[in-house]
């Protein structure tokens, strides 16, 4: 059976297995000259949970998004996202991968010559969604955000907090299961960062799994959500209402 | 069936703007590959305009073979059968006896004093011949030889190697084409080679320039064919207008000159020919092929080096 060759033991790790949104097993990741980035992570995250991901920079919390989002291979260990196992998936659907995940960025990473309208329709024209699609979906998308009538605003013209938000549209235009948001407050003042938090969680009601990577104490503390804090490229503490107190 | 087509018509319109979006660049790949089209398309022209001018010319040029009279006739189909098997030998065209006598009284018709002297002579006074015709110019000489060899001695009276001036003619001919061909193949190498880079350049800036909107397409998703695409419609797009300029300047030049000696005998079939709507399109085709071919190639190149693609 499938389930004794990725874990060699019990049932209990089945029942994970196929219930799992996301499932990290014992993985380990070592770069060459950097040394090891993550050692023996095993984690597991459900359907529609929202978990914060705590750890100073550093920590292995990037390198751990980034083999989510298979931009890196794992030197060891198993990932499965989605009912996806990576390692006999080929890099022929590693597009098709992506686009059932939505990734935010502490950068934004918008396209700073489209308008906010354009910058979401991207998303949608990479999956050949037709224009009638593209038009219906993007307002509704923006609506979510709180971002209605700056279809043609450039994002040159928004605030950090607005441009977040942006990015967050385009991440959950095509209604991801999982959405990955890395530092998204990092660049905000409180006011925008709330808000920004403030749609991740409107998102995550609506069923999307939130991964959240973050070190703002007062976010992490005032959400009391699930915690997995990360140190030096190992899981230290996984509580379900956690709390984060830089060391 | 219907998002693949919205995806193909989508990395058509990016490739289009893209190839408007680096207006000069463009211009710079474009014109250096009109360049090179035009001297390729010019070259074929002279080519067959060369080769049409000596097989005029050659048509000529032929061995005669003067047959003894007392030869034999199985000699002398020994001899037919040498020449007819000879693999440069194009035709072979028996004149008998009385043949050359009618032919010659035909040429003659108007020279009264001429014809009744024949008469005197006798009506056999004209040998019986082998005229050859050749399909390569440089191997004449050595039909001669056959002929003239010890073999054919009991048959063979004499053998004339065509008319010496128009052989000369057609030796400079013969030269002037082997350089142009070679000259031709030598610049369209060194003018595509610049194009190649050229295009290659062109395609790296514009990866350079896009690199962050790459970055995200393929977080976002986007398939390889996705984010190549663009470029090889870009770079297409200067095969293709360089294609239709060339050949069109071409064309307006093969009407304008060829006009002119479109009369003389070795360059009227040549003139038809190019000024043939299907040779025409041919060549419209033919253009276009090794442009978009030329781009390609060159888009591919760089995008190998510098799109980094691997990495997924």
């Amino acid at each position: 059976m499938r389930v004794n060759r990725v874990t060699g033991n019990s049932y209990v790790t089945f029942a994970i297995m196929i219930s799992s949104m996301i499932l990290l097993d014992r993985v380990t990741k070592n770069y060459n000259r950097k040394g090891t980035a993550l050692k023996r992570i095993t984690l597991h995250v459900e359907p529609k949970e929202f978990v914060i991901i705590v750890g100073q920079s550093g920590a292995g919390k990037s390198t751990l998004l980034k083999l989510l989002t298979r931009e890196e291979k794992p030197t060891s260990g198993k990932i499965i996202v989605g009912g996806i196992d990576y390692e006999t998936l080929k890099d022929k659907k590693i597009p098709m991968l992506r686009r059932k995940i939505g990734v935010v960025f502490q950068d934004f990473k918008l396209l700073p010559n489209k308008t906010v309208f354009e910058n979401v329709a991207f998303a949608l024209e990479v999956v050949g969604m037709s224009n009638k699609e593209i038009r219906h979906t993007v307002p509704r998308v923006l609506d979510i955000v709180g971002l209605k009538g700056k279809e043609d605003s450039f994002p040159g013209e928004l605030s950090g907090g607005e441009r977040q938000r942006v990015a967050i549209a385009r991440a959950i235009a095509r209604q991801p299961k999982i959405l990955i948001a890395d530092e998204p407050t990092g660049n905000l003042d409180p006011k925008h960062a709330w808000d920004v938090i403030r749609v991740l969680e409107k998102i995550n009601r609506y069923g999307t799994t939130v991964l959240l990577t973050t070190h703002n104490q007062e976010i992490v503390n005032k959400l009391r959500r699930r915690v997995v804090t990360i140190r030096d490229g190992q899981v230290v503490s996984d509580k379900a209402r956690g709390e984060y107190h830089e060391l | 069936m219907k998002r693949k087509l919205i995806t193909l018509r989508r990395i058509f319109k990016s490739g289009i703007k893209n190839f408007f979006r680096n207006s000069w660049l463009s211009v710079a790949a474009t014109a250096v590959m009109v360049v090179a089209l035009v001297i390729m398309l010019i070259a074929t022209i002279l080519n067959v305009t060369a080769n049409n001018a000596i097989a005029e010319l050659s048509k000529n040029l032929k061995v005669s073979i003067y047959i003894k009279e007392d030869a034999k006739k199985e000699d002398i189909e020994t001899l037919k059968n040498a020449l007819v098997t000879n693999e440069y030998v194009a035709d072979v065209i028996f004149t008998s006896k009385e043949d050359a006598q009618k032919a010659f009284i035909l040429s003659f018709q108007n020279d009264a004093k001429l014809l009744e002297g024949l008469a005197l002579v006798g009506s056999d006074s004209l040998p019986a011949s082998f005229d050859v015709s050749v399909r390569d110019l440089s191997k004449i000489d050595s039909i001669g030889e056959i002929a003239k060899s010890d073999t054919y001695k009991n048959v063979v009276e004499s053998v004339t190697l065509g008319k010496t001036d128009a052989k000369k003619t057609i030796d400079r001919a013969a030269s002037a084409q082997s350089f142009i061909t070679l000259a031709s193949i030598v610049a369209a190498a060194i003018f595509a080679g610049v194009s190649v880079l050229i295009i290659f350049n062109t395609i790296r800036m514009a990866i350079f320039t896009r690199a962050e909107e790459i970055r995200i397409m393929k977080l976002i998703g986007a398939t390889p064919g996705y984010i190549r695409g663009p470029f090889l419609v870009e770079a297409s797009m200067y095969g293709i207008i360089a294609g239709i300029i060339a050949t069109s300047v071409v064309v307006a030049g093969v009407f304008a000159l060829g006009d002119k000696i479109a009369t003389q005998a070795e360059f009227s079939a040549t003139y038809e020919l190019f000024t043939n709507p299907v040779i025409i399109a041919a060549m419209y085709g033919a253009a276009l092929l090794v442009g978009i071919l030329v781009g390609v190639i060159s888009s591919m190149l760089a995008m190998e080096k510098h799109l980094k693609l691997k990495h997924w």
